[in-house]
């Protein structure tokens, strides 16, 4: 198969070991490997997620002034810079102890605002649209987001438009769509410009009316991937999402909101320098990817996922009217907890919707002009943690600092890391629905990479690693028996 | 019929493959919003189909592996259908064009302005035979952008 042709992974059936290797999964952000071994009969008996790529960001920024932390973070990833430079700043914030300007907290929320929008319709139109527009077993040269600009090209040029629209957001108010340097310890580092405000609120008609045609048509279409709704991770979990005072949606500030797959509120609130209470983390062999578990249930059964379908399970509304419609018909639909894990696209939809009606509210308050925007002090705690939903979920960013600010140690738990131990056990059923060992068809090894897909994964940002890494070395001998292996301690 | 668009592309990071992303910046300076519209950027993306379907001729400026360092081309670039892993990670020319033409009707006539590279590695500098090209490619594109007496 050829790899550059974008949506043909290089597949490996290993015999006699009977193992199937998707190397790489497709249209993700990042790098990952699933393997899949098969029994005597050809049917799936295990399957796992390989995150192979290594970064060393908590290790490399010990020493580095607190201050840095933000802009050095925002390099962990291309796509969601934006994300790390809240949490990046929101725990500085902490550590100087400062609660920052109402009108710099405004402007962080309407930038978070437009990245939420970005990357949604990043993740909608152009990475999981070939599956759904043009069918999970349609010809892999065209599965693609050429084959949907070909087809579909009214959507194609809508999800264009809403993601150009968010970048703007993005380049309007920080002057940089990636990597901006706008967002500081303390605020934000510019006040906004009437001219920008103007700007960016006319723009938000034409937003809006894409994503609530999207959101129509989506709907219309869900008749037609049934039995992937049945068999795409929709097995019980927790789900975890920040919330406000009043339960409502909240994507910069809050405290966590942990659910049971019931829908009972299990823990309520938790502040962000209180996660470590309820929030462990745990190495797994052959990835680099740590796997965070609610604590008081323990690994490997305190699963739990982030992100929008979680949010949407645990919040109350969203707290803007279209948003708020959909959010009840989404729930009337679907149930009152929506377990199933191809709904993330849906859930994806209405955030986008909720992001640029709350980016409106903010944009028509008066104080959003104002020119207070930094709070300024130096080091008053040696530990701070800053804490935002990114798009793909809880993002956490926790640092200590010495007397002088410098970093002595530093914790990142990233969205997509979360959502570890669910997309392994969403890759697990849905392997074991549809991948035939004995007839083996491209279509079922891509609904595997789809379920991947569906939560939005960016393994960039979230592979970090927890304690010492693993060193396993196997020796096959050429009929593929395994001769000898080494194990790391 | 829409303005010249320029378009200049690279990482300046990388040393020579930030001539595109120079070179704009400094056309962009002398023109001072006449005459032209130009956009600066790290890679070509799907959402510049759109300026591409308004502009009456589009400049492509970037770096290139071809020739001896500091050589400069000047070629004509043609609508092609890109490949199907494009307009995620890697647009060219040529398929920002096709898809500005299926996407919003049509597509300007474009032209690639590049250099020669001698080197890609880290750094924020160009090398002295590639920084050497930088003002002779600047004066022949603002000539060809617009006409001397909108640019005095």
């Amino acid at each position: 198969m050829d790899e550059e042709s974008g949506d043909h992974p290089i597949v490996e059936v290993w015999k006699p070991m009977r193992k199937i290797t998707i190397d790489a999964v497709t249209r993700i952000e990042g790098h990952a490997k699933v393997s899949i071994q098969l029994d005597d009969n050809g049917k799936v008996s295990d399957t796992q997620l390989h995150v192979t790529q290594i970064r060393g960001f908590e290790k490399f920024t010990e020493g580095r002034p607190y201050y840095e932390m933000p802009s050095i973070t925002a390099r962990i990833c291309g796509i969601c810079p934006i994300s790390h430079l809240l949490a990046g700043s929101k725990a500085c914030d902490a550590i100087m102890s400062v609660r920052i300007p109402e009108t710099a907290m405004q402007l962080r929320e309407i930038l978070h605002c437009g990245q939420v929008v970005q990357s949604h319709a990043l993740s909608f139109f152009h990475l999981s649209a070939p599956d759904l527009l043009l069918g999970m077993d349609s010809d892999p040269a065209s599965r693609n987001v050429l084959g949907v600009l070909e087809k579909f090209p009214d959507i194609a040029r809508d999800g264009i438009a809403l993601r150009k629209f968010g970048q703007q957001v993005i380049e309007g108010l920080a002057k940089e769509r990636i990597h901006p340097s706008w967002v500081v310890p303390g605020g934000v580092n510019t006040p906004l410009e009437p001219a920008v405000r103007d700007k960016i609120l006319s723009g938000l008609p034409d937003a809006k009316a894409t994503v609530r045609r999207t959101l129509k048509f989506f709907k219309g279409v869900l008749d037609q991937f049934k039995e992937e709704i049945e068999h795409f991770g929709n097995a019980p979990s927790m789900y975890a999402g920040l919330v406000d005072s009043g339960g409502k949606l909240q994507l910069y500030d809050g405290g966590i909101r942990f659910k049971d797959a019931d829908g009972k509120i299990v823990v309520d609130h938790v502040a962000a320098r209180d996660y470590s209470n309820f929030i462990g983390e745990a190495a797994l062999a052959n990835s680099y990817l740590k796997a965070p578990y609610f604590k008081p249930v323990g690994f490997p059964d305190g699963v739990y996922r982030v992100g929008p379908l979680a949010r949407l399970n645990v919040a109350k509304n969203c707290g803007t009217p279209m948003a708020d419609a959909e959010f009840a018909e989404f729930h009337q639909r679907l149930g009152k907890i929506v377990p199933g894990s191809f709904h993330f696209h849906y859930a994806r939809l209405i955030e986008a919707l909720y992001g640029l009606e709350r980016m409106e509210a903010l944009l028509n308050d008066p104080a959003v002009l104002g020119k207070q925007i930094r709070a300024n002090a130096g080091v008053n705690c040696q530990e701070g943690v800053g804490m935002i939903e990114a798009p793909r979920g809880i993002l956490i960013h926790h640092y200590k600092v010495n007397e002088e600010g410098a970093i002595t140690w530093a914790n990142l738990i990233v969205a997509t890391g979360h959502n570890n131990l669910a997309i392994n056990r969403s890759i697990h059923q849905v392997a074991q629905h549809y991948v035939d060992g004995n007839h083996l068809q491209e279509g079922m090894l891509n609904r595997v990479s789809a379920v991947v897909r569906a939560y939005d994964p960016c393994f960039s940002c979230s592979t970090h690693a927890s304690g010492q890494l693993d060193m396993h070395i196997q020796l096959f001998g050429p009929q593929g028996s395994l001769l000898d292996e080494l194990k790391s301690a | 019929m829409g303005e010249v668009l320029i378009i200049g592309y690279g990482n300046p990071l990388r040393s020579d493959d930030g001539f595109g992303w120079h070179t704009s910046r400094k056309i962009a300076r002398e023109l001072a919003g006449r005459g032209a519209r130009v956009i600066t950027c790290h890679q070509l993306t799907p959402e510049l189909a759109e300026p591409l379907s308004q502009s009456s001729h589009a400049l492509f400026i970037d770096a290139d592996v071809e020739g001896e360092p500091g050589e400069i081309h000047w070629r004509e670039v043609l609508p092609q259908a890109p490949a199907s892993s494009a307009l995620t990670h890697t647009c060219s020319p040529a398929g920002l064009l096709s898809s500005a033409k299926l996407l919003y009707g049509r597509c300007p006539q474009a032209t690639a302005v590049t250099v020669t590279a001698q080197s890609f590695e880290f750094g924020d500098s160009l090398s002295p035979v590639v920084s050497a090209a930088l003002p002779k490619v600047v004066e022949r594109v603002l000539q060809f952008a617009c006409p001397d007496e909108l640019r005095k």
